[in-house]
């Protein structure tokens, strides 16, 4: 399969997609954070020190995450935010402590540890209250990831005017929107991105997870027009015109659950003038990983430790 | 590190075997309209495992006239269940029965037991009796006696697909014709864990970092559970996924699990792209089921490569 460089995605970015996003955050704005932070010595090694947090989001669902600190650390340490995979668990982000970084990983609503109150499952959550735009699952899993910037901002050994925030597939999604909706970060490294183009992306491939909302127009065809207005406010297509930070973007072409040609659209989106976008032929959905995980710690050196 | 075979080996082991026979399979069978396609059917399945443990299963089913090869997906290491790996063509459910199972502690399986990732791996490491693999490896043993009941399984090719327990099932039931395995954590368990920070093996360095005085007892308690040994028995065709010449689980590293299993094995050195590791993957077992002749089916972006 050739993949077209210049695809266009059909998505349009809905007239009141900021009004529907300011309200989101008015209610989450509204909810006190309420963190706690418990040391896990199982998980700590001679390196890197890992507590167990959690935090208040949207609805007042708790959220858990792991934070990594190099051992020792006091202040003034660039920060990572590690935005999680869609069936993949929340990785323990020990390496990025270990380069240098204070790293939360967040576990975003119905992700391990964070199931008690929500939890459509996998199969299921992609399609969750996807109806209607205020009870679709990624309403409230977005924000759960952005309230990771708060927690940053609030812990002294962090220096807020360095956040990074790094993902791959759905991580990669959550990376576009929490650097379009949070200017505190200041670079973001985006790879093989999901939640882009979704309507385009269940024709160009079949496979899940995004083959769940073909799943669901088999069943239920009527809904398809209720479906396409509900994801055109979660696509990243429509965050991206608000990344102003440095971003890097890297795609596989052989990519089997994440179209490449959804990165290229979101990649052609992006507001920042400041954006490097990698292909990787002969790659699936690892993105050129083994090659690319060097430029992504040499991009983070450069934009959030200047290049020390 | 030197690894011994534990003289009780095969008796614990029997007496997991005899635990499954004591327990009624129970299965109970129940349509998902949702996740059903023109080209498959789609079921959800109960059974029962020791403990007794209520496990529950995808299964799928071409539509047509059967019986069909089965592949069937072995619980791994992740709290998520699916229906096919992430990734996989939706079109191999035309060919193929599949069956995915989720071990006791993942989704669809998680009562009374919900397992942590990272946590799973070192759950109950108190003794080889509690450990929770006993648990988990029978699990699997149940699915696939499920999976024989079925008509629509074609039982001269059937395939273990996943990590470990893919090996470890084919070791136990003979009716495993193939197996498709990437070793990840049960070989030579914590000679390996202890060269490396990262997951999923670090969790038992992580374990051994705290509980430094259990590490006899722990790899003790692992030999049990060691695909080297487990190998001797394995009769069915294997195609073993390695990492790279440089990872934990290399060829050469698995050069002692190859040598070990009775069966016909290739070996393929992971090509560090997901896309070439699963192709070759996809290509190996069309071949073993259906002859040089016919096509894999693959996902869309990897079609023109065939």
């Amino acid at each position: 399969m050739k993949v077209d460089r210049n695809y266009r995605c059909k998505v349009v970015k809905p007239d009141d997609f900021d009004e529907f996003w300011d309200g989101v955050l008015r209610d989450v704005n509204a909810i006190d954070l309420d963190s706690t932070m418990e040391k896990d010595d199982l998980r700590s090694n001679d390196e890197v020190d890992v507590y167990q947090v959690y935090y208040n989001s949207l609805d007042h669902v708790r959220i858990s995450a792991w934070y990594s600190v190099p051992k020792g650390a006091t202040g003034n340490l660039p920060a990572m935010i590690q935005l999680p995979g869609y069936q993949s668990d929340p990785p323990i982000a020990r390496e990025w402590a270990a380069k240098g970084y204070a790293c939360i990983s967040v576990n975003p609503r119905g992700k391990v540890r964070s199931r008690t109150q929500f939890d459509p499952g996998y199969p299921g959550l992609l399609t969750y209250g996807i109806v209607d735009k205020n009870s679709y699952s990624y309403r409230g899993f977005y924000v759960d990831a952005w309230r990771a910037v708060d927690f940053l901002l609030g812990r002294p050994e962090v220096d807020g005017a360095n956040i990074g925030a790094v993902g791959g597939s759905q991580g990669g999604g959550l990376a576009i929107t929490i650097s379009a909706m949070r200017k505190e970060v200041k670079a973001v490294s985006i790879s093989a991105p999901y939640l882009c183009g979704y309507m385009d992306a269940i024709e160009l491939t079949h496979a899940y997870p995004f083959h769940e909302i073909n799943d669901y127009l088999h069943t239920y065809p009527e809904r398809r027009e209720d479906i396409e207005n509900t994801v055109a406010y979660f696509d990243g297509i429509s965050f991206a015109d608000k990344i102003e930070c440095a971003v890097i973007l890297n795609v596989g072409l052989q990519d089997n659950v994440v179209p490449p040609e959804t990165g290229y659209a979101v990649f052609d989106v992006i507001a920042s003038s400041n954006k490097k976008l990698y292909k990787y032929d002969g790659h699936g959905h690892d993105a050129g990983k083994y090659v690319h995980g060097a430029i992504i710690d040499k991009f983070f050196e450069a934009e959030l430790k200047g290049g020390k | 590190m030197t690894v011994i075979k534990p003289a009780e080996f095969d008796s614990f082991w029997d007496d997991v075997d005899n635990d499954l026979a004591s327990i009624s399979i129970a299965p109970e069978v129940e349509y998902v309209q949702l996740r059903s396609t023109d080209d498959a059917d789609l079921y959800g399945v109960r059974i029962t495992s020791i403990g007794p443990y209520r496990l529950f299963a995808y299964l799928s089913i071409p539509r047509g006239e059967g019986p069909f090869p089965a592949i069937y997906y072995v619980p791994k290491n992740g709290s998520v269940h699916e229906v096919i790996p992430q990734g996989t063509a939706i079109g191999i459910r035309s060919r193929y029965v599949t069956f995915s199972i989720a071990g006791r502690g993942m989704r669809g399986s998680d009562k009374p037991y919900t397992a942590m990732y990272p946590g799973q791996l070192t759950d109950g490491l108190e003794s080889a009796d509690t450990y929770v693999y006993r648990g988990i490896i029978a699990d699997a043993i149940r699915g696939l006696e499920y999976l024989m009941t079925r008509p629509e399984v074609d039982s001269t090719r059937i395939v273990t697909w996943g990590n470990d327990i893919a090996v470890m099932v084919a070791a136990r039931r003979s009716e495993i014709t193939h197996v498709v395995s990437t070793p990840a954590y049960l070989f030579d368990t914590v000679e390996h864990a202890l060269k490396t920070s990262s997951y999923p093996l670090a969790e038992y360095s992580d374990y051994l970092r705290l509980y430094p005085d259990r590490k006899n007892e722990v790899i003790s308690i692992l030999s049990m559970y060691n695909l080297r040994w487990h190998a001797q028995a394995v009769r069915a065709e294997t195609l073993l996924r390695a990492d790279h010449s440089n990872g934990i689980y290399s060829p050469e590293v698995l050069a002692g699990l190859e040598n070990g299993i009775a069966g016909d094995v290739t070996v393929h050195e992971s090509e560090r792209s997901s896309f070439k590791d699963g192709l070759f993957a996809e290509k190996w077992i069309t071949e073993k089921f259906f002859g040089p002749d016919v096509k894999a089916i693959v996902p869309e972006h990897w079609r023109s490569t065939l």
